[in-house]
């Protein structure tokens, strides 16, 4: 194909940039029209279109391989709808979100693009420097989105010096820069395991991955970020985290074990903290981005049981294990960015991030829907992608047991149990941000923009459930360049009747599922009993008024449970994890009043961690900037970039 | 049985004086007054001190001493009830919380109020004690002694022994079948299923026994002013009698044996809804609840009439106050009821005619009988045609919900159950 | 452990109703007044305080068992008064077959009638065994069995509660404070009788009604038994 649809692509998405600082709206359109373009560009590669190279005279080249475009696939789609939604919900920001977000898309798209370590670094650091910007637009107070900013920005730069040391191992052992592409060779010796170590933080610490943070920045920096800005953040920019460690790990077979081990552990423990403090959020947006280290840890996890068992050669499981982590990427992404659409709107017209304050916005029909579409994938409830994904990453868990060794057995199942208790845990999260978050709020009427928005969400989170198989194909398909993927078609098979290609075989034999056909069967479920009630003459439906206990509505809000004492219960039960304070003053002047004053506390157990190594990350740029360029951050920045660019181009002559 | 324990005294006792009713009379405030470590009830004019439920006007929620407002980030409060299965009657609480944990707990009695004190002034005391046995069912026997004594000492009758024992019997008995009806909801809220119907087939044996020595399964209309129609008048019915009680109280010790040896069901009675002695004291605990917590409270002992007076009566503490404490105390006066039931039972005066009015009443009695859930206290007065002047009531359960409300405080909704029964208290039983 | 404890005791439920009663399992609490031949009928309506007796019928709806009008020659004997029901009762057997699902709602009893529902589920009556069951929800219900002297704060909350059940839904009144408000009709928290707050189906006498009568009256709606 001709490298010009991808220029096309790229200049589309600089041009939308470009013309959102004249008109936001227009810049938006020409956004979603570019993401359509780019993502009937990616699914053209990945159907057999054949990859695209595009050399720019520069020494750096941009090319689209199957990998790349099977990513490039999952966040243009969810980049359409954001776009698309952001032509309603960013009326009242300042003018420089939209074409800053025009450009995070661009510079996540080169990132998928880039054809060598250089050109992908360059990428990389202008979506942390233009992601930091756009958060800075974020609402509420100046200090907290300052903060919310700063510490995006200080572990973004961590996790950029992290991947330079990667790369530069990489480099070491290859002699080239040109490792992103298909096959040049793999990295040997001592440089595989720095290589491994150094991507696995750098990247784990774009996805939000224990230990670089549970509890401050991810959260943080992305619910104080404006909504459009967190839907893409969330889902996106932790998706180029997994696409640029699976990159990493495509170059350094054979795996040592060890490295399968920290992957589990690390992934295990990141999706019970995710879920556990997403359970106990009480914030808007802070819910979801808690709930993304949950799936970004599934996804580790299931990177983890891939690398133990492409090590050990069981190839099926390996297969199963790489497609159960694409898979979720997909899911999750889109999934997140509806939730984010949806409970962003909300915050915005409630103007509060609070799952507590009495409800007043609403939420139009289609919206509602699909973020109740998309809390039943993030719970793994059947049969949306979610459930399939996470179905998938438990069963090859379950089958450690097939391991030759004591450790990866004892590992994997007690990763298994750590993912099992996180699954369950999530499902209280999201429950409770549809139940207070959305159901309370309400139903309204919504601008055309944010209907489609939603309808196109739900219809995305919906057929991709149903169409398992069919991403799988693709999946696999855009690793078997890459990563492997020989045995793909034993595990997409029929059986009992279901036809070819629409059960999963986690393995033979063991688990197996057809998302599609109990789709169908749950539609017979629900159709069958309704269409008999129907023509049975039994379809009386009866209103009646909610029941109370015997008594009467309460007219107050403060009768009614709310959302914090909803995931009470996670608080007092876990409070080892949580270490839970509660306290009740009643002495003293209390006494004599009656009054009962209530404060209950979550502390983070690593808070404190957190708080000195985000201290250490600010106080570095503070000292620097104050000898560098008093006072003015965004020179600060702009020298910060130069800096990188000149290391690259020092790294690049060297190399050259 | 009480008329002598009953001193006329200042508004300010000496010494150890805990106020346990106050009510008015003829444009009267008076007060009962208790005073535990000598014996006596007191009866002053004036109110010595404000207490909780003097409070609570008719049709409102219970104004506890820290009533007001709740706050703090999270916090909300609901209703619980009046159709609640944790409760099973109409009363309902108001509950404070963050999620999980109880931060205040008010009961809100007002459900069942059938205004009884306002409805038998005027009446005569035989019709009155239809209304007043059926105040509160399940404590009927307790009902019926000590309003029929009040009435007795009111009018000075000398009342034939034989009477005082049969009351004591029925009482003895309603003990024996409301602390097994608290195992037997106890066990069930733990779901030691096998436990609580074995409990259950136990309180029905004694409910059985009810009827066939009482004529009534709840001990209904056996008493009278002066008069009991107890069927005990032969030894070989009284030893029937005894066998009886005494097989359900033996096989009741074998229950106990397995449950409390269970962990399932003592980790959730071990330390639930404590309630310190300070508290109990304080609050005016009353009842299995107060000597669950270490107060040596039993009317039993401390106003030990006939036929309680020449009869050992163990008296049965804990010091925890916790619900097992609680439970602990029930068990070990099913036990002690039937040793007392023994000694009643063995020892039954011959019956005699109804006694004839004797001299020395003074229209006005105060009586106190130890229920099962509690010291009952009445006070009446009579007007000169034998008929009732006014009449108060303070219920058992009436003291204790304060020390409830408070022991419940800090505990999670899962324990409200075992912290309810624990207390044996009852709604019906709460109108004054 | 309690498999065994259990087991240990053998069987202590009644055969009732597929079998007849021994004369020890009938438990009494309520004994009809009959009038013996020289009853003195002016008599026993002074004497009755809740003018159950009137003219030359006993009302057993108010009659609360005081045993008072012996005394005018009336007799305590024969079986317990049964249930009485509406015509409506009959509908029953056709919609809801071998399984009742009851709500019990305490509209303002003593605790008496509480007693002897809780009993049903006692190893002697076990009512499980019969298709009964409690529920706790409205929602869930068949049969709401109301208790009590149907008191004025509880009146909104019985309605309430009679709206949230579906159809078909039926009522049954038991004890004499229910049917007619006992003792308690002339107190102040006395509302009405239960009938005219709710259509009543089935009305169970006794004060309180024992186990045995309660069960008849649930069967009645089951259509398992018929009407006396």
């Amino acid at each position: 194909m001709s490298p010009d649809a991808l220029l096309f692509v790229l200049l589309a998405y600089l041009s939308a940039a470009l013309l959102a600082c004249f008109s936001r709206r227009l810049g938006y359109a020409l956004g979603a029209a570019a993401s359509a373009a780019a993502a009937s560009l990616s699914l053209y590669v990945l159907l057999g279109g054949g990859g695209t190279e595009l050399p720019l005279q520069v020494g750096v080249e941009l090319s689209l391989n199957r990998f790349d475009a099977y990513f490039l696939l999952v966040s243009s789609l969810v980049w359409l709808g954001t776009c698309v939604y952001s032509m309603d919900y960013d009326d009242d920001y300042p003018a420089a979100l939209s074409p800053l977000f025009l450009l995070t898309i661009l510079s996540m798209t080169v990132i998928l693009v880039a054809g060598d370590a250089v050109s992908f670094l360059m990428a990389w650091e202008t979506m942390t420097i233009a992601s930091f910007f756009m958060i800075l637009q974020g609402r509420g107070r100046r200090e907290d989105v300052r903060r919310a900013a700063f510490l995006f920005l200080a572990f973004g730069e961590a996790s950029t010096v992290l991947i330079m040391v990667s790369f530069a191992a990489m480099y070491a052992s290859l002699g080239s820069f040109q490792f992103l592409g298909a096959g040049v060779g793999r990295v040997v010796g001592a440089y595989a395991p720095i290589a491994f170590l150094a991507a696995l933080l750098g990247f784990g610490l774009k996805m939000g991955l224990v230990p670089f943070h549970v509890s401050e920045w991810l959260p943080i920096a992305h619910s104080n970020a404006p909504s459009n800005a967190s839907a893409v953040l969330s889902s996106t920019l932790t998706l180029m985290g997994v696409y640029g460690f699976m990159n990493v790990m495509s170059r350094l077979a054979p795996y040592q074990l060890w490295w399968g081990w920290l992957a589990l552990s690390i992934g295990g423990v990141s999706a019970l903290l995710g879920a556990s403090f997403a359970s106990t959020s009480e914030h808007f947006k802070g819910l979801p981005a808690y709930s993304t280290i949950e799936n970004n840890g599934l996804i580790l996890v299931a990177l983890g049981v891939y690398l133990l068992a492409a090590r050990y050669q069981l190839s099926l499981m390996a297969d199963v294990a790489l497609v159960a982590a694409m898979y979720h990427a997909f899911s999750h992404a889109v999934s997140k960015a509806s939730l984010f659409s949806v409970m962003g709107w909300l915050s915005k017209v409630r103007r509060s991030f609070d799952l507590n304050a009495a409800a007043r916005g609403t939420a139009p029909g289609p919206m509602r829907a699909t973020a109740m579409a998309a809390v039943l994938s993030l719970a793994a409830a059947p049969p949306f992608a979610g459930f399939v994904s996470e179905w998938m990453v438990l069963e090859v868990l379950f089958q450690s047991f097939k391991f030759p060794d004591v450790a990866s057995q004892l590992i994997g199942t007690v990763v298994g149990a750590l993912v099992a208790l996180a699954t369950g845990i999530v499902t209280v999260a999201m429950t409770k941000a549809y139940g207070f978050g959305v159901l309370l709020s309400g139903k309204g009427e919504g601008s055309p923009a944010l209907r489609g928005s939603g309808w196109y969400f739900l219809s995305l989170v919906t057929g991709l459930g149903v169409a398992a198989p069919l991403v799988f194909f693709l999946a696999a398909d855009a690793a078997s360049g890459v990563l492997g993927g020989q045995v793909f078609g034993t595990f997409v098979t029929g059986l009992l009747g279901v036809p070819a290609y629409f059960v999963i075989l986690s393995g033979r034999p063991f688990g197996g599922f057809s998302p599609t056909f109990t789709a169908i069967f749950m539609l017979g479920m629900l159709a069958v009993p309704l269409a008999v009630a129907r023509v049975g003459g039994a379809w009386r439906p009866r209103r009646v008024a909610g029941w109370f206990a015997g008594a009467a509505r309460p007219s107050d809000e403060g009768e009614m449970y709310n959302s914090f004492g909803y995931s009470s219960p996670f608080r007092i039960m876990l409070r080892l994890l949580f270490r839970t304070r509660e306290s009740v003053l009643r002495a003293g002047a209390a006494r004599a009043t009656g009054e009962y004053f209530v404060d209950v506390r979550i502390v983070d157990v690593f808070r404190r961690f957190y708080d000195i190594s985000a201290k250490w990350a600010l106080a570095l740029s503070r000292e620097t900037g104050r000898y560098v360029m008093p006072g003015r951050m965004g020179r600060y920045l702009a020298y910060i970039m130069l800096a990188m660019m000149f290391v690259l181009a020092y790294i690049l002559l060297v190399a050259g | 049985m009480i008329r002598r324990f009953v001193e006329r005294g200042p508004a300010r006792a000496e010494g150890p004086v805990q106020p346990s009713a106050s009510f008015s009379a003829g444009g009267r405030h008076l007060s009962i007054l208790t005073d535990t470590d000598r014996g006596r009830t007191i009866l002053c004019e004036a109110q010595p001190e404000e207490r909780p439920w003097q409070r609570a006007p008719p049709g409102s929620p219970l104004e506890l001493e820290h009533g007001g407002q709740v706050g703090g980030y999270g916090t909300f409060s609901f209703q619980y009830g009046p159709v609640a299965y944790g409760v099973q009657e109409a009363g309902a609480f108001k509950l404070a919380t963050y999620g999980e944990r109880v931060v205040k707990a008010v009961p809100i009695v007002n459900y069942k109020k059938r205004g009884i004190e306002g409805r038998v002034a005027g009446m005569k005391p035989e019709d009155a004690l239809l209304l007043l046995e059926r105040s509160a069912g399940h404590f009927s026997a307790s009902y019926s002694t000590c309003f029929c004594t009040a009435v007795e000492d009111a009018l000075g009758l000398d009342v034939p022994s034989r009477v005082l024992w049969d009351r004591a019997v029925a009482v003895e008995l309603e003990r024996i079948y409301n602390h097994v009806h608290v195992f037997a909801r106890e066990a069930e809220a733990a779901s030691q299923n096998v436990a609580a119907s074995q409990a259950n087939a136990l309180g029905e044996r004694v409910l059985r026994l009810n009827a066939k020595y009482f004529g009534h399964r709840y001990l209904f209309g056996f008493g009278g002013v002066g008069t009991s129609s107890a069927d005990l008048g032969t030894q070989g019915r009284r030893r029937e009698l005894l066998a009886g009680a005494r097989a359900v109280a033996g096989e009741f010790a074998g229950l106990m044996d397995g449950l409390l040896s269970s962990r399932i069901f003592l980790d959730r009675l071990q330390g639930t809804a404590r309630l310190s002695k300070e508290d109990a004291t304080r609050l005016g605990a009353v009842g299995p609840a107060a000597r669950g917590s270490g107060v040596e409270a039993d009317d039993r002992h401390v106003y030990p009439a006939e036929p309680y007076h020449d009869i050992f009566v163990s008296l049965e503490t804990e010091r925890e106050g916790d619900s097992l404490a609680r439970l602990t105390v029930r068990a070990r006066e099913v036990q002690s009821s039937a040793m007392v039931l023994q000694e009643l039972l063995d020892r039954m005066p011959p019956s005699g005619g109804v006694g004839s009015r004797g001299d020395g009443g003074e229209d006005f009695a105060i009586c106190r009988t130890e229920g099962p859930s509690g010291d009952l206290i009445m006070a009446l007065g009579l007007d000169g045609q034998g008929r009732l002047a006014f009449l108060h009531v303070r219920p058992s359960s009436a003291a204790n919900w304060i020390p409830f409300a408070i022991s419940l405080e800090g505990s999670v909704f899962t324990d409200f159950q075992f912290a309810y029964e624990s207390f044996g208290l009852s709604f019906a039983d709460s109108d004054g | 452990m309690w498999v065994l404890r259990g087991l240990r005791k053998g069987i202590l439920t009644t055969g009732y109703p597929g079998k007849g009663l021994a004369p020890d399992e009938v438990p009494r609490s309520s004994f009809p007044p009959t009038p013996s031949a020289d009853a003195d009928w002016a008599k026993g309506g002074g004497l009755c305080p809740t003018g159950a007796i009137q003219g030359e019928r006993v009302d057993a709806g108010r009659c609360v068992y005081c045993r008072r009008c012996k005394d005018a020659g009336f007799r305590f004997e024969g079986p317990a008064p049964g249930p009485m029901a509406s015509e409506r009762a009959a509908l029953a057997r056709r919609v809801l077959g071998r399984s009742l699902h009851v709500l019990v709602l305490d509209v303002g009893s003593c605790n008496g009638c509480n007693m002897e529902v809780l009993n049903l589920a006692n190893p002697y009556y076990d009512f499980n065994r019969l298709g009964i069951f409690f529920t706790n929800t409205p929602k869930h219900a068949d049969v709401l069995l109301a208790v009590g002297a149907l008191n004025k704060a509880m009146v909104e909350t019985l309605k309430r509660t009679y709206e949230s059940m579906p159809e078909p839904k039926f009522v049954v009144a038991a004890g004499a404070c229910a049917m007619s408000g006992g003792v308690f009709k002339d107190t102040d928290g006395f509302a009405s009788p239960l009938g005219d707050a709710v259509p009543v189906d089935v009305e169970i006498p006794g004060c309180p009604p024992t186990p045995l009568q309660l069960l008849d009256g649930l069967l009645l709606i089951g259509g398992r038994r018929r009407a006396p």
